[in-house]
């Protein structure tokens, strides 16, 4: 089931990166569908987040395509990837801990709006994840929860068109769970593209319309939700070999 | 902040200027001497503290542009024959440049890296500077010609501090600075978020490089004698790293307090013991680093006395 | 022997090979000085003080390794201790005849005092200073270290002032041929130097709280878990890289002239040694301080106003390593 090439948000072609003998993305390609929720998956050590590096820049691959609007990505530093229109998220969240919730978000670059419309968008960002409240208030001393929101919503700043969270529900409660998938479909219905790497099933499974499987720097599958809780190769690759 | 309080602030630096402006006519010359050499300090935490409080590169070797500073004016004084004050534009252009050619491969570096590099430069330009005799005259330094202007340096300095604090004010107060911020936070979530953390890095540079190549070759045109010696001293570097974290670094206050308490201190009190002084500075290096990271400021804010964060 | 440390061995073997070449290849160039036989034995004597150069430095920086190696941690005030320990050596030195004894006590001799003073001086410092903020932001660490280093030159000033001064040990030269001849003492503190540092070597390799030291360098973490008190190794670690520090102090005091003052300089000397041989990496601080040596006195006898450019000869070759090979000649990959 190839997409057309309008459907694809993000084409990721035969991408590899080894750091030293190790292959963490060994040739993986990836069509991410345009204006769709994807889903990322695999086990510990698949290569997930390296790949997730590897679009946004932080290490820039050895070899393979990342094709964005027609234009080659890789190797590009991560601010002018940022300022395509992609940005992301981290698995452990790296907000500035010492700088207010407020200062966090005016910290990004690449906005070619006047500076009343980005205090303004902040503002309206900050709303939208409930963090108004803590304006003033330092990075570091926001819950967890808090501090995910504040990133998100950080990324959130330059109304980029593809979003990939890494591990969004990792260390989030419940009620701020469902909080955060709800701007996720909320920014879907917008248009945007979001990519997931999830270790949570349910949300992946529940929330994902097209998922992606990783397993030693290859990708073993894509397919629907059902399709992939089908699919042999997958289970064997979560539970078969050692 | 709001507009208001912009205003007051404005507000307080005219009244504190008008003060300053008045100070010579009515002093001795010791005292006029003292608060000149005061407002270079200022210039010198504030500076240092745009590269080191702003963007977390720690300088051990600020002295470098000071010194380089002080020396392109006098040699253009002394051996060229301009007056003194066109040589100061001369000596922040040659500040400037030196800061994007030491800047651009060591700001690569992080942490204590840059740190001993850049006090390795210091101390690498000390030695050029005493082995270029041609240039620099060397060891024996250079003597000025002996004409009366310490009015003048004085307008000169405090023109420099304003021009400083000004930067500061708006380093302190704009996206820039908030960009800077995020640079020492996290340099890779920054650059994640579109800054291009190169070019950020070696503005703040240039920017903490320009007041201090100024204020050198003004102090060079009050004191009339440099020599490698002195004008690179790592105690200078010291003094203006140990005023800026006493005030409080990443602020515009801190280092206008740390540099006026700790001038003041160095003055009247220890320079009566100049060794003694020497070790209680490293003994307050220790304990300013160990028990009071965030500085005087740090302590209001934690207090409730301030705001906390630059923008409002 | 690892892979690593044979390689190592290559290394420097190539290095030498290569700085006694150079020269002798631009004298072939420049057409001046191929026959003449004096400056063949200049050349010689030179290459050969560099490497005895090389042991003194080796000590500052085997030191600095060490503390680095575990704590992450670089200690500025090291140089500070070379000089204390040089200071104590020329102490213990005139102490008889200050008391009116007619003897002098042997600068090697008095190391049984000043080691164990210096190692219980950087005990002291980490318990009361640093334990409490390794692992923290990492400049802390650097901005202690440097108050300490500023207090210790200026008390050091103010009892000694800051005249410099000399052991004279051993003045006498070796000759090897008529012509090639090095110092006595120089031969002597390269031999200290040598043992002291294969001393401290085996200790970490075989003795159980080297082995100790070594899981604290490699997790401490981990070494923690497993039952190691990592605050106890950090004391010893720091008062061993101090006390290696002084032993450096003797043998610079036996053949240089020291003040208060010079210890920045071996300060920078033994950062840049362990930026050039791979930060935390023993054999790699040995390798990176004889080379060190070497180009230094290259420099001063190729050059013309060489000896002043010395000075900046760590300077330089820190900032190419750190430009060309962030992780220094023998250091791990990650870094």
């Amino acid at each position: 089931m190839a997409l057309h090439k309008d459907e694809i948000a993000l084409d990721v072609q035969d991408l590899h990166k080894h750091f030293g003998g190790i292959k963490a993305v060994d040739g993986c390609s990836l069509q991410f569908p345009k204006g769709k929720i994807s889903g990322l998956i695999g086990p510990n050590g698949s290569g997930k987040t390296t790949t997730f590096n590897l679009l946004t820049g932080v290490t820039a691959p050895d070899s393979g395509k990342i094709l964005y609007n027609g234009e080659n990505l890789a190797g590009l530093k991560p601010y002018k990837i940022f300022r395509k229109g992609i940005t992301r998220t981290f698995q452990i969240t790296r907000i500035y801990r010492e700088m207010t919730t407020f200062e966090n978000m005016l910290s990004v670059a690449g906005l070619s709006i006047p500076e009343r419309e980005v205090r303004q968008r902040a503002e309206e960002l900050m709303d939208f994840v409930n963090l108004t409240g803590l304006r003033d208030e330092y990075g570091g001393n926001l819950s967890y929860g808090q501090q995910k929101l504040l990133e998100f919503s950080r990324a959130l700043m330059t109304d980029p068109d593809l979003i990939l969270l890494d591990e969004p529900a990792a260390g989030v409660n419940r009620t701020l769970l469902v909080e955060l998938l709800k701007h996720i479909h909320e920014l879907q219905e917008q248009g945007k593209t979001i990519i997931i790497v999830e270790h949570d099933m349910n949300v992946i499974m529940n929330h994902c319309e097209k998922i992606f499987v990783m397993d030693y720097g290859v990708k073993i599958a894509e397919g629907l939700p059902e399709e992939i809780q089908a699919n042999k190769q997958v289970i064997e690759a979560y539970f078969g070999h050692t | 902040m709001t507009r208001k309080e912009h205003l007051i602030n404005l507000g307080y630096l005219a009244a504190f200027l008008a003060v300053l402006t008045v100070l010579p006519s009515q002093f001795s010359v010791y005292i006029t001497s003292f608060i000149m050499f005061t407002m270079m300090y200022v210039v010198l935490a504030l500076s240092w503290n745009i590269i080191s409080g702003y963007t977390g590169y720690v300088s051990f070797g600020h002295v470098l542009f000071y010194g380089v500073g002080s020396y392109a004016s006098a040699i253009l004084v002394a051996d060229h024959g301009w007056h003194w004050v066109p040589t100061l534009a001369v000596s922040a252009l040659v500040g400037v440049v030196i800061a994007v050619a030491i800047g651009f491969p060591v700001l690569r570096l992080k942490g204590p890296y840059f740190a001993i590099a850049m006090l390795g430069a210091a101390e690498g330009t000390r030695v050029i500077v005493t082995v270029w005799d041609g240039l620099t005259h060397g060891g024996e330094g250079i003597s000025l010609p002996n004409v009366e202007n310490s009015t003048e340096t004085y307008i000169a300095m405090l023109l420099l501090m304003v021009a400083t604090i000004a930067v500061s004010y708006w380093v302190g107060h704009s996206r820039f600075g908030i960009r800077l911020n995020a640079i020492r936070e996290d340099e890779l979530a920054a650059e994640v978020m579109g800054i291009n953390t190169t070019v950020y890095k070696l503005a703040a540079f240039a920017l903490s490089a320009v007041f201090p190549a100024i204020a050198g070759a003004i102090q060079a045109n009050k004191t009339l004698y440099i020599d490698p010696e002195t004008e690179f001293f790592i105690l200078i570097t010291i003094t203006m790293k140990l005023m800026a974290m006493l005030g409080g670094k990443g602020t515009v206050i801190g280092p206008i307090v740390g540099a006026i308490v700790l001038y003041s201190v160095q003055e009247i009190v220890w320079i009566r013991f100049p060794q003694a002084h020497l070790i209680a500075f490293g003994i307050f290096l220790i304990l300013v680093a160990r028990f009071m990271p965030r500085g005087l400021v740090g302590f209001w804010i934690d207090r409730g006395w301030a705001r906390k964060g630059m923008v409002h | 022997m690892e892979k690593s440390e044979v390689r190592s061995i290559y290394l420097l073997a190539g290095f030498l090979v290569f700085a006694y070449a150079l020269p002798f290849a631009v004298g072939v160039w420049t057409d001046s000085i191929f026959y003449d036989r004096q400056w063949l034995a200049d050349l010689a004597t030179v290459a050969l003080s560099g490497l005895m150069q090389g042991g003194v430095y080796a000590m500052f920086a085997v030191g600095l390794t060490l503390i680095f190696g575990v704590m992450r941690v670089i200690n500025v005030a090291h140089g500070e201790l070379v000089v204390l320990g040089a200071y104590l050596t020329w102490v213990m030195f005139n102490m008889p005849e200050w008391l009116g004894i007619d003897v002098y006590v042997d600068p090697l001799l008095s190391m049984v005092v000043s080691l164990p003073l210096a190692f219980l001086l950087g005990y002291g410092i980490q318990k009361l200073l640093l334990n409490a903020v390794v692992g923290g932001p990492e400049l802390t660490p650097l901005l202690i270290t440097f108050g300490i280093g500023i207090s210790l030159v200026n008390i050091v000033e103010w009892i000694f002032t800051t005249d410099y001064h000399t052991i004279p040990y051993e003045p006498d030269a070796i000759h090897l041929t008529a012509s090639i001849a090095v110092g006595k003492n120089k031969v002597i503190s390269f031999g200290m130097a040598f043992l002291i540092s294969m001393s401290v070597y085996i200790f970490l390799k075989v003795a159980r709280l080297g082995k100790a030291i070594r899981a604290t360098a490699q997790n401490a973490d981990v070494a923690m878990v497993c039952g190691i008190n990592i605050y106890s190794i950090y004391m010893i670690t720091f008062g061993l890289g101090a006390a290696l520090a002084a032993a450096g102090g003797t043998l610079v005091s036996i053949q240089f002239g020291f003040n208060p003052e010079t210890g920045l300089q071996y300060t920078v000397v033994a950062f840049a040694i362990i930026i050039l041989g791979g930060r935390g990496n023993f054999i790699g601080a040995l390798i990176g301080a004889l080379m060190l040596g070497v180009i230094e006195n290259l420099i001063a006898f190729m050059v013309p106003n060489g000896s002043a450019m010395v000075e900046i000869a760590a300077y330089g070759l820190m900032i190419c390593t750190l430009l060309i090979r962030p992780r220094g000649l023998m250091g791990a990959k990650e870094g």
